[in-house]
């Protein structure tokens, strides 16, 4: 999807040397009120939001000619494989870096709007703290247990089919697309009551990734029993935007429907069982 | 969401959940499929040819039938008790849950993102609805009514049709409402079964590809267009009913002096 938009837009050439103007939610810090600044950046050939945010970390100086602190951002890789450029551009969330302005911001004067994501607590700037995404990919177990105190010998084997379905599971970087776009989940400053808010779909395709591996399925019954109570799957309204905001393109809201029949069939079981 | 760690909503959450999702299938689902049905034989009444040739009559005759076979059923009023008490734990516990949403239609503008929150207004202006619509017409809270029609089961075609269009004359202004409110309010409970029937499907697991999921899309499409025509020509028939001409065959087919055009031509098709 994303490519074929990228493509289209390419065909109108986009203006040379030309200036954008960038929009920018400021904040000092935790707690601290929000405001917004616009910057003049002088526009290369290739530039992304990225290259735009070094430049005028350079030259803090707004478009009303007031020196200002420089912005403050989060960055890694650069190529859309860490998640943590993550922010809202123009309204909708997705990688700063792999956003380029050619394709936003073709004419003299276009205006580019950048905001932290508004689900997770502001550091400062456009930097946010992802650590209840993370706590989260505990709380399901995201992990294949293979500590002990003996060999536990070869992985099981796996079909080229399942082997190619985790796949595209496995590229989630925790990026926090899916949990900004999401009408179900919520901003949460009081992080005892994360356990019990909607989880979202990054973590929920997580825990359908490791109960689908050979040995992660050992741990399947406690990721869904932590995902059978309050902030986990059935608290999906099925909106099915982070499966179109997902810059991975990682069939989300398949795996939301996965991890539903999981728990489906894990209660009957319970139920006329009793384990 | 601000509930008490040992509230029973959070014990039994996964239960509740899941008994909402049913609840809107069956007995709500079932029930608003059968209800549109028999509502719109008002309208597909002219077909019935054993109601005699006036096609009038067919269409007032067949709903009367209809509405009396209902009044005879055995247990009606725990028929009744088990669909109250359905909707109540729907809708309660529905407002409880869509409020733990915030809708962002205006920044993520994807059709399915609209389904998601129609599916939200339309349960509670349902409610609304199906409050206002079980209120006047079955508990009989006529100052709810403009011009003060008390609905009759005996009188079943022509006291809706003087209750929706606002006096036993005909069309008033707050009867124009009226009959609005019941197109609008019907329209989006169609709406929310037939989507909620969709999503149902990836709740419990059943549709998991996402083919799969526009498959069954194309079944609830399906079912939901079907009913919704259900419900436009039930509205259409009661919307553009005379009061007298229907009180007057339906008091015909009450009184047992007068034998009732129905029951005439039924002699006459059965006694050759």
């Amino acid at each position: 999807m994303a490519h074929a938009s990228t493509i289209k837009n390419f065909k109108n050439t986009p203006k040379p040397d030309r200036t954008v103007q960038f929009r920018i939610k400021r904040c000092d810090g935790p707690g601290q009120p929000s405001r917004y600044e616009s910057f003049n950046v002088p526009i290369e050939s290739g530039s992304n939001v990225i290259s735009c945010l070094q430049y005028i970390a350079a030259n803090p100086i707004t478009v009303t000619g007031q020196k200002t602190t420089p912005v403050v951002w989060d960055a890694g890789c650069l190529e859309e494989i860490c998640g943590a450029c993550t922010m809202v551009i123009n309204g909708k969330v997705r990688q700063s870096c792999s956003c380029l302005i050619d394709e936003y911001a073709p004419h003299e004067g276009d205006v580019i709007t950048l905001e932290p994501m508004s689900k997770f607590p502001v550091v400062r700037d456009l930097w946010v703290d992802r650590q209840r995404l993370f706590e989260s990919l505990e709380k399901v177990s995201a992990w294949v247990p293979i500590d002990g105190s003996y060999d536990l010998g070869p992985g099981p084997q796996e079909t080229p089919q399942q082997s190619e379905m985790r796949y595209t599971l496995s590229t989630c970087m925790s990026c926090g697309c899916c949990l900004e776009a999401c009408p179900q989940y919520q901003k949460e400053d009081d992080a005892s009551s994360w356990d019990t808010s909607f989880i979202g779909a990054a973590p929920l395709s997580q825990a359908r990734l490791f109960n689908e591996h050979g040995t992660g399925r050992q741990l399947k019954g406690a990721r869904l029993d932590a995902l059978m109570g309050p902030g986990g799957i059935n608290d999906c309204g099925n909106a099915q935007n982070c499966v179109k905001v997902c810059p991975k393109e990682i069939p989300l809201t398949e795996s939301i429907a996965a991890v539903g029949r999981a728990v489906t069939i894990h209660s009957f079981t319970r139920f006329f069982t009793g384990k | 969401m601000a509930t008490q760690k040992n509230s029973p909503l959070r014990q039994h959450h996964f239960l509740l959940r899941r008994l909402h999702s049913l609840s809107g299938i069956v007995p709500i689902g079932v029930f608003l499929i059968l209800h549109l049905t028999t509502n719109a034989t008002i309208l597909w009444g002219v077909l019935n040819s054993r109601a005699g040739s006036d096609m009038l009559a067919r269409r007032v005759g067949t709903f009367q039938e209809e509405v009396s076979f209902i009044n005879g059923l055995p247990a009606l009023l725990l028929i009744e008790l088990t669909l109250w008490i359905s909707l109540g734990f729907h809708s309660i516990l529905g407002v409880y849950y869509a409020f733990s949403g915030r809708p962002n239609v205006r920044e993520y503008p994807y059709p399915d993102n609209w389904r998601y929150t129609l599916q939200r207004v339309s349960g509670y202006v349902g409610i609304l609805f199906i409050f206002y619509h079980v209120a006047t017409l079955r508990w009989g809270w006529s100052f709810l009514v403009p011009g003060g029609t008390q609905w009759s089961h005996n009188f079943a075609a022509s006291t809706l049709a003087a209750a929706m269009q606002g006096s036993e004359q005909g069309y008033t202004v707050a009867g124009i409402a009226v009959s609005l409110f019941y197109f609008v309010g019907v329209s989006l409970l169609v709406y929310h079964f037939a989507n909620g029937l969709w999503t149902a499907a990836i709740t419990w697991g059943l549709t998991i590809s996402e083919q799969a999921q526009k498959r069954w899309g194309f079944v609830c499409a399906g079912l939901g267009a079907g009913m919704m025509l259900l419900a436009w020509a039930s509205i259409i028939g009661f919307a553009t009913l005379d009061y007298d001409a229907a009180a007057e065959i339906e008091g015909a087919m009450h009184s047992e002096t007068n034998i009732p055009a129905a029951a005439q031509s039924h002699a006459d098709n059965t006694n050759p």
